[in-house]
């Protein structure tokens, strides 16, 4: 068999079918019936930990589409696994692009993949919207990207909240400082002296780790040495786990500040069990979106809205995981914007929705926190709450605190 | 022609596909031909893309001159790791290459200045240069089929000939190999780097497509999964890349498809039942179908003329 002519054949059959193209008119994804959207989400793969967030937003959808959807509309929502390879990410976010002809990509999950699909769906003008990653870039980079919208308060702001905290009520504070040695860990540290302003000098060490570390031992033993009563770990969960136990076993006691990637009740369980419960207890994060298994957290009714919601449409769904409830909260924010577009939303209309949202009704946020951005404030959220690790769980104290805009 | 009968997402999935061909290409060399298992051919590939993205970052240089650097470069690498890892063999030598895999993407996390660490390295959409009237996946489209359809063509050549049958003869029996006075060793590192060159020019052309470049971008089971494309294409066979090229692309994202909750079981599945029809390949199922079929139909009634005067002749 000619093995040549085959490819060849193969080849040039492809070019012809591929030198097609079909026309648009109106706007895509929207039908007098339904408005079709969709998102990358790693359900599969090292990231597979964040599922939740996808799973816990099309429960949502579906629980809209059964009470009228918008404006008469369904949402129609294509959640696509990419297993966090942005290799992946980008040849899905052609698929929604250009074969399901998707309004919008909400909610994306991770900053790599998105960082990824930001020039194609910009060039294209696709809005790439609520995407679930903390980076401050997608908040700060937008006149440069115009369809591209953040959603979560961002690293540095999370910083901020810790360097006013310590400054109001921690006036002793000698702080040492482990960070991973990325754009992620230098937000936090950013934040943090934002936040302490003239008191930058409470911090006595900073350490660095590469993400490639097998683990932070001479780091934590350093900071301790530094005479450190307060230690920030701007770390994500493996390396914080790790700290944490290390420094109780080096006798090493101080206030630990744990960046929010890091800060739950499942993780720090295991430092605590692989040290001591005194190893956590007392710990500081924050939090911005309801823990179901936190009545506190929540405003009145939602856990029982969430949890309907989540046994109608996600049975399968573990409801003690909080990426559910964080899925709903990005779902309900894009409802809310899709309304404000009005009766015939076209992308533009959505994105001018998004940059004008000034609202307090989310129920999967904690309570009193705002929605709010204009056209030159790109941060939708700014507000958390402070929670301190005791008996097993973080427990909210405090109120809600916000990360001013003149900063942003 | 059949006008909306493809999107331009199938189109762009044609280009993974060419991409993932000119992977298999040269693991076909070096699995099909040679008989070195590689777990590692990915790490080949993450070679070539970050070679494109360093120097187009760099220096500015239009990304077009780079595939051919990002080939040499891997295929230098792919040679010089030779050395050391054809002292193992076998299952040891396929562990050796996992490692790669494993170690090479986080390595580029190791220089952020030069790599961008961890958030990696975004390059300019992709655009048909000269002023060609392409759209950019048509363009990438005939980047990649062009670039495809020359490297096979090439290794065709290459492997019909003295050195395939060298290649060979070392992989059915290196020791008979050895005693006609052939340099086993050199024979596999060149097929080593032979193998890495493909993968570094596939890596070149991931780049360019999706414009960026992270370690993520690579994973171990990107290899894991080009072995898989190779011995389901059928290893040692012509078309066998081609199959695989098919089956890399397109089976996972279908499996996915199928079903939302499990698509590792249904690609398994798939996996299992394509082993057991085939289990030397879609290529060579093909072959003994054909075969099958052709002496139904067609050679049956010619085998009782052609047996007539043979048995003349006996007589």
């Amino acid at each position: 068999m000619n093995a040549r002519k085959l490819v060849l054949v193969f080849a040039l059959l492809g070019l012809a079918l591929c030198t097609t193209t079909t026309a648009a008119t109106g706007t895509p994804g929207v039908t007098a019936k339904s408005i079709t959207i969709g998102g990358t989400f790693p359900f599969s793969g090292p990231a597979s930990l964040y599922a939740g967030i996808g799973a816990g937003a099309a429960a949502y959808y579906q629980y809209v589409n059964d009470h009228g959807g918008v404006n008469g509309r369904k949402i129609d929502y294509i959640a696509l696994d990419d297993g966090y390879n942005p290799a992946q990410t980008v040849q899905l976010t052609h698929r929604l692009v250009e074969q399901e002809r998707v309004f919008a990509v909400v909610g994306s999950l991770g900053t790599e993949p998105n960082l990824a699909t930001r020039p194609y769906l910009n060039e294209q003008k696709v809005p790439q919207i609520l995407v679930a990653t903390g980076a401050s870039v997608w908040g700060t980079e937008y006149k440069r990207y115009p369809w591209t919208i953040g959603w979560q308060p961002n690293y540095i702001a999370e910083g901020y909240i810790y360097g006013r905290f310590i400054v109001d009520k921690v006036p002793q504070a000698k702080i040492g400082i482990l960070f991973q040695n990325d754009a992620y860990g230098h937000d936090y540290i950013d934040g943090l002296k934002s936040g302490l302003g003239v008191q930058q000098r409470k911090i006595v060490a900073q350490e660095g780790y590469e993400v490639t570390a097998s683990d932070v031992a001479s780091q934590v033993a350093k900071l301790k040495a530094s005479g450190a009563n307060t230690f920030f770990v701007a770390a994500t969960p493996t390396f914080a786990v790790q700290a944490v136990a290390l420094a109780y076993k080096l006798g090493w006691h101080p206030t630990i500040f744990m960046n929010s990637v890091a800060a739950t009740n499942t993780l720090m369980g295991l430092a605590a069990k692989s040290s001591s419960p005194d190893a956590v207890d007392g710990m500081i994060s924050v939090r911005y979106w309801m823990d179901p298994s936190e009545p506190k957290f929540a405003k009145a009714g939602s856990i029982d809205l969430y949890k309907s919601v989540l046994a109608k449409y996600a049975p399968k769904a573990n409801p003690n995981d909080a990426f559910n409830a964080y899925g709903m909260a990005q779902a309900w924010t894009f409802v809310y914007a899709l309304k404000q577009a009005g009766k015939n939303p076209t992308r533009a209309g959505l994105m001018k929705a998004l940059l004008h949202m000034d609202t307090k009704d989310n129920p999967f946020l904690l309570p009193g926190m705002r929605l709010f951005t204009t056209p030159s404030d790109h941060f939708p959220l700014n507000q958390a709450v402070l929670i301190r690790y005791r008996d097993g769980s973080f427990r909210p104290f405090g109120h809600l605190l916000t990360y001013p805009r003149a900063k942003r | 022609m059949l006008p909306g009968a493809i999107s331009g997402y199938r189109c762009f999935q044609l280009v993974y596909v060419g991409i993932f061909f000119v992977a298999l290409i040269g693991l076909n060399v070096l699995t099909g031909h040679s008989g070195q298992i590689s777990l590692g051919h990915g790490a080949w590939m993450a070679v070539g893309a970050y070679t494109t993205a360093i120097v187009v970052s760099h220096t500015g240089v239009h990304e077009l001159w780079t595939i051919p650097l990002a080939g040499l470069v891997a295929g230098v690498a792919g040679y010089v790791f030779g050395f050391p890892a054809l002292r193992l063999e076998g299952v040891y030598l396929a562990l050796a290459t996992f490692a790669v895999a494993i170690a090479l993407p986080s390595l580029a996390k190791r220089f952020p200045d030069l790599t961008g660490g961890g958030t990696g390295i975004s390059l300019d959409q992709p655009k048909a240069p000269f002023g060609l009237p392409l759209s950019p996946t048509h363009w990438l489209y005939a980047l990649t089929w062009t670039i495809a359809v020359v490297l096979f063509a090439g290794s065709w050549f290459l492997l019909r000939g003295r050195f395939g049958r060298t290649l060979r003869a070392v992989r059915d029996s290196e020791v008979a190999a050895a005693s006609i006075g052939i340099d086993a060793a050199a024979y596999k590192r060149l097929a080593f780097g032979i193998s890495a060159f493909h993968g570094g020019v596939a890596g070149a052309l991931m780049a360019i497509a999706i414009a960026y470049v992270n370690p993520d971008t690579f994973p171990p089971t990107l290899s894991i999964l080009l072995l898989t494309g190779a011995v389901v294409g059928g290893l040692g066979s012509v078309v066998g890349p081609l199959v695989g090229a098919l089956f890399v692309e397109f089976v996972p994202l279908w499996a996915q498809d199928v079903s939302k909750d499990a698509p590792s079981v249904v690609y398994g599945l798939i996996l299992v039942i394509v082993m057991l029809v085939a289990p030397a390949g879609v290529v060579d199922l093909a072959r003994r179908i054909g075969t099958f079929v052709a002496n139904r139909l067609t050679l049956r009634p010619e085998r009782s003329s052609e047996q007539t005067p043979s048995l003349k002749e006996a007589s």
